[in-house]
């Protein structure tokens, strides 16, 4: 990573020991953890600011602890203010979660960090130590242009523009299949999945309190982890995502079996970009795509 | 001891796989997994742990525990047909003692569970001995070791020129009765080990429930049910009736029995809507304690073997091994704040 890696990690620093004063209640960033990985980290105290790392490895999307940060102690109160730290593509899901009135901008205090790619391996045991040797970055960075995070209070690092366009190579590889190939290609991908669910928990787009496909009278789904059930979980956690996936790609990331849930992902942004013109999060909106309305409509309700 | 050559070992796992349910670590794209194969030639024998314990052998994902069938007002009831005979090889040693966490509670104690102990008996384990402890392994400090061939039936052990064959139990004896072994030279190599960790001891375990520490540890929990999925002893299930097949006067039913986790939000939820168990620290605390607390009392063993696959699958660092350490410190904060 650039040079200013530290220096980013001294503001970020800095920040959070002055909101930790009396602004917000908590600060969500990024800690060394155990066996040289990098973890999301929890910082209450002014005192332990200094726990708070910046570097290639802080992978996670932290936007997705909003969640569980931003609920209210109790009925009627207002939920605490918290701090959280957003690469790029995170900061996209800011908008995306604001579109779609899960929190509210003026509980959260946005740290952005100008990124140039996070790198493989991050967040799991087996990794090398961060920075020795330099690792390759990610997949999903490699074809990612956005050094600036869309939505921030403060800036941290410089903004410096690339000249990187996604040229949807891996997509295009699956849009070639024949469907009969596609379709083997897929089953034998989820046959491997173990309804872990990481992909879920981890997504900040997936909020709903209780998941339909785990609705107590199955009523979408069976609980076997049958190869049906998990193509109809995947397929249908893809749509719920179209328009309104940042591609972050933890889901991918947390994966313990690989599925390849980028090309789900992506796909969908594809479809959505050609016909709609519309990147999820890039831009605030005032509510999802899927509900936005032309010039000169009225809402149904 | 005895030895096989690497010729004569292959030979043998064909026929094996020709006879009956071979299953061995594979390669499914890229990933290892214990697999049923076809021959010796698909079997990976460069692995270190697969991903996936083999649990899943004798305890499967999702399983029919009872057809119900219905035709007008006449209700059968039937169980599905007994198991196949299956050998699972290259299992690891902390697998085996998995294997063995597993058969406490299924079979050593009442109520048997019919299901685990017709697919249990029908399984014979032939392991591999580990070279080394590998990164994040800890079996030395759950009571297991490399080249522990307690829990299996026949331990296999890489020499030069092919493996010692340690025959462990009767059921193993009848596996190899008919190979031809040679007679080992030599002593057994001793595998490299690797990091240790003192668990708490139980008893001291309660002093621990209220802390804080649990909370702490769990803000950073999402909540999936990796740790508990890859885990060679969680062995928590949901049950529920589907329909398999409904038409005019006739209807099926299959009972099935899936895995399940505490560590999921909804998998403590009472009839009426009740969560007895409703943040994530309680969740990822009765784990643990599940583990080195609970088991200890009901079983007299401790539910982990320290195989490491958790610390690996985790997507935010929860560390079972930083976690017993930090336990065995002086409590964090007994009274929540914040």
């Amino acid at each position: 990573m650039s040079q200013s890696t530290g220096q980013i990690q001294e503001q970020i620093r800095a920040k959070a020991k002055e909101l930790l004063e009396n602004k917000v209640r908590c600060v969500i960033g990024y800690e060394m953890g155990s066996r040289g990985q990098v973890r999301p980290a929890f910082i209450y105290q002014a005192d332990d600011v200094d726990r708070l790392v910046w570097n290639q490895g802080c992978t996670h999307n932290l936007t997705t602890y909003l969640r569980d940060q931003q609920k209210a102690a109790r009925k009627g109160e207002q939920p605490p203010r918290v701090a959280l730290v957003v690469k790029p593509c995170d900061s996209r899901a800011l908008n995306v979660l604001l579109a779609e009135s899960q929190i509210e901008r003026e509980r959260v205090y946005v740290i952005g960090v100008t990124c140039d790619g996070i790198s493989e391996g991050s967040g799991f045991a087996k990794q090398a130590a961060v920075g020795n040797p330099p690792p390759a970055l990610q997949h999903r960075c490699q074809h990612c242009g956005e050094r600036v995070p869309v939505v921030y209070d403060l800036l941290c690092g410089e903004p410096r523009q690339v000249d990187i366009s996604d040229d949807y190579a891996d997509i295009a590889k699956l849009e070639a299949m024949t469907p009969e190939e596609r379709v083997a290609f897929w089953l034998k991908q989820y046959d491997r999945c173990i309804r872990c669910y990481a992909c879920r928990q981890v997504c900040p787009g997936c909020y709903c309190n209780v998941c339909m496909f785990e609705r107590d009278d199955s009523l979408w789904v069976g609980i076997a982890a049958g190869v049906k059930e998990k193509e109809f979980f995947h397929l249908g956690r893809a749509y719920h995502l179209a328009a309104r996936c940042v591609e972050c790609n933890e889901c991918e990331r947390v994966c313990p079996m690989k599925l390849p849930l980028s090309l789900l992902n992506r796909k969908l942004a594809k479809e959505v970009q050609e016909l709609f013109n519309y990147r999820a999060g890039v831009k605030p909106v005032k509510a999802p795509l899927l509900t936005m309305l032309a010039e000169g409509e009225e809402p149904l309700i | 001891m005895k030895v096989i050559t690497s010729d004569a070992l292959g030979a043998w796992l064909d026929r094996l796989a020709s006879e009956t349910i071979l299953l061995a670590p594979r390669s499914v794209d890229g990933i290892a997994l214990y697999r049923p194969v076809a021959g010796s030639n698909e079997i990976v024998f460069d692995y270190t742990r697969p991903k996936m314990s083999p649990k899943e052998a004798v305890f499967p994902s999702t399983e029919t525990l009872l057809s119900i069938e219905k035709h007008s007002q006449d209700v059968t009831l039937s169980e599905p047909v007994q198991e196949k005979k299956q050998v699972i090889f290259g299992l690891r040693p902390c697998d085996a003692h998995g294997i063995a966490v597993l058969d406490a509670v299924f079979v050593e104690k009442e109520p048997v569970d019919r299901s685990y102990a017709r697919r249990r008996e029908a399984t014979t384990l032939v392991g591999l001995a580990c070279p080394q402890m590998w990164e994040s392994c800890f079996c030395t400090s759950m009571g297991g070791a490399p080249d522990d061939p307690s829990h299996m039936d026949v331990l296999l052990t890489a020499v030069p020129n092919g493996y010692a064959v340690n025959v462990v139990t009767e059921k193993g004896k009848a596996l190899v009765a008919d190979l031809e072994l040679g007679e080992m030279t030599g002593a057994l190599p001793h595998p490299t080990l690797g990091e240790t960790v003192q668990p708490l001891p139980a008893e001291r375990w309660p002093e621990r429930f209220a802390d804080r520490y649990w909370d702490l540890l769990a803000e950073r929990c999402i909540g999936c049910r990796v740790c508990a999925y890859v885990c060679p002893t969680c062995r928590c299930f949901d049950v529920r009736d589907e329909v398999a097949e409904r038409r005019t006067g006739f209807s099926r039913y299959n009972r099935l029995r899936c895995w399940d986790s505490c560590t999921g939000p909804n998998y403590r939820i009472t009839a009426g809507g009740h969560n007895p168990r409703p943040t994530k620290g309680q969740r990822l605390r009765n784990r643990f304690f599940c583990k080195f607390y609970y088991m200890l009392q009901d079983y007299g063993s401790t539910g982990c073997v320290g195989c490491g696959r958790c610390i690996e699958a985790c997507p935010v660092n929860i560390d079972i091994v930083e976690m017993l350490h930090d336990i065995s410190k002086e409590p964090v904060i007994s009274e929540v704040t914040a």
